[in-house]
């Protein structure tokens, strides 16, 4: 059965307005895409994944960097401090149903990001995460994006 | 045995770990507006159901005191409310088009147990039209979002008075 592809433009206006405000807030378009690919990754977003990997090399991320995003953990000097704890900040906002936020994970983001920076960067977890939903639900394929 | 026994007292409450809206005031003014259009066009009773059922999976306190208080409010059974967390073992108490919106609304919360099954939303699609299925997909897709605020940022239940936000 095909799934819907109808999307209320309202709808999806009012989340390019929330994905904006977040990545603006945020400031870091590069570490916004690696959030973006590690929660679309964990959440199986095949369109999603399309659409960040080919945004993160177009602002000239790296292979190794884009690669090894679904290990951060067991890598070494790939991924700053402040990436890293942004990293597991995504994960732990994206699997909420194994058990909230762990305080380590948060303080480690708290250490990083100021109070600002952390609001945007779980905005920007939380609304990659509305994406993922949107079209994982509607099994839209790959490949819509125009680069 | 005394009748007058002091009451033993609750745990604390702790304060939200962090105000996000103050701190992001455009991101928040973008999830009101958000909010406002996703499930418009949806039967707000379903729509209340949706949201307690989504902040149950993803264990949002303030979700949880906000939905079910505007559910009751909204005259909406304390049964129903209840029952949302077996709903699969009472099925009794939904309509089967409520119970296709709550298979769905678990399966699109919980994407990391592998998609949204196909029966799943075989069932979703024969109880609601095209238009009205992407308006429940989008009004799932939005409660997650408040769900993954209020769950990273720690923002405490029992403050939230029915309608506060309408």
């Amino acid at each position: 059965m095909n799934r819907t592809q109808l999307l209320d433009p309202k709808v999806f206006r009012a989340m390019a307005a929330v994905s904006a405000a977040a990545k603006k807030g945020l400031g870091d378009p590069g570490l916004a895409e690696l959030v973006m690919i590690r929660a679309s990754q964990i959440n199986h977003c095949a369109f999603c994944l399309d659409m960040h990997l080919g945004l993160a090399r177009e602002q000239g991320e790296s292979e190794d960097r884009i690669h090894f995003l679904s290990a951060w953990e067991e890598t070494e000097d790939l991924y700053s401090e402040r990436e890293r704890a942004a990293l597991a900040l995504t994960e732990a906002v994206t699997v909420l149903t194994e058990g909230f936020v762990p305080d380590e994970v948060y303080e480690a983001a708290a250490k990083h990001f100021d109070e600002a920076g952390l609001a945007h960067l779980i905005a920007l977890i939380t609304v990659i995460n509305g994406w993922n939903r949107l079209m994982v639900s509607r099994r839209v394929p790959p490949g819509g994006r125009q680069p | 045995m005394s009748t007058h026994e002091e009451p033993v007292p609750y745990a604390p409450e702790e304060p939200a770990r962090l105000r996000w809206a103050q701190h992001a005031p455009e991101v928040y003014k973008a999830m009101i507006q958000l909010d406002a259009v996703a499930g418009q066009g949806l039967d707000p009773r379903l729509r209340e159901l949706v949201k307690i059922r989504a902040s149950q999976v993803n264990h949002c306190a303030r979700c949880l005191d906000m939905h079910s208080k505007d559910a009751l409010a909204a005259g909406e059974s304390v049964e129903r409310i209840i029952q949302l967390g077996a709903w699969q073992e009472s099925r009794h108490f939904y309509t089967e088009k409520e119970l296709a919106a709550l298979e769905l609304t678990d399966a699109i919360t919980v994407l990391t147990d592998g998609f949204v099954p196909d029966e799943v939303y075989e069932r979703a699609a024969k109880h609601f039209d095209e238009a009205e299925l992407s308006r429940l997909i989008a009004a799932i897709a939005v409660i997650n979002a408040w769900n993954r605020f209020g769950v990273s940022t720690r923002t405490p239940a029992g403050h939230y008075h029915p309608g506060q936000h309408k």
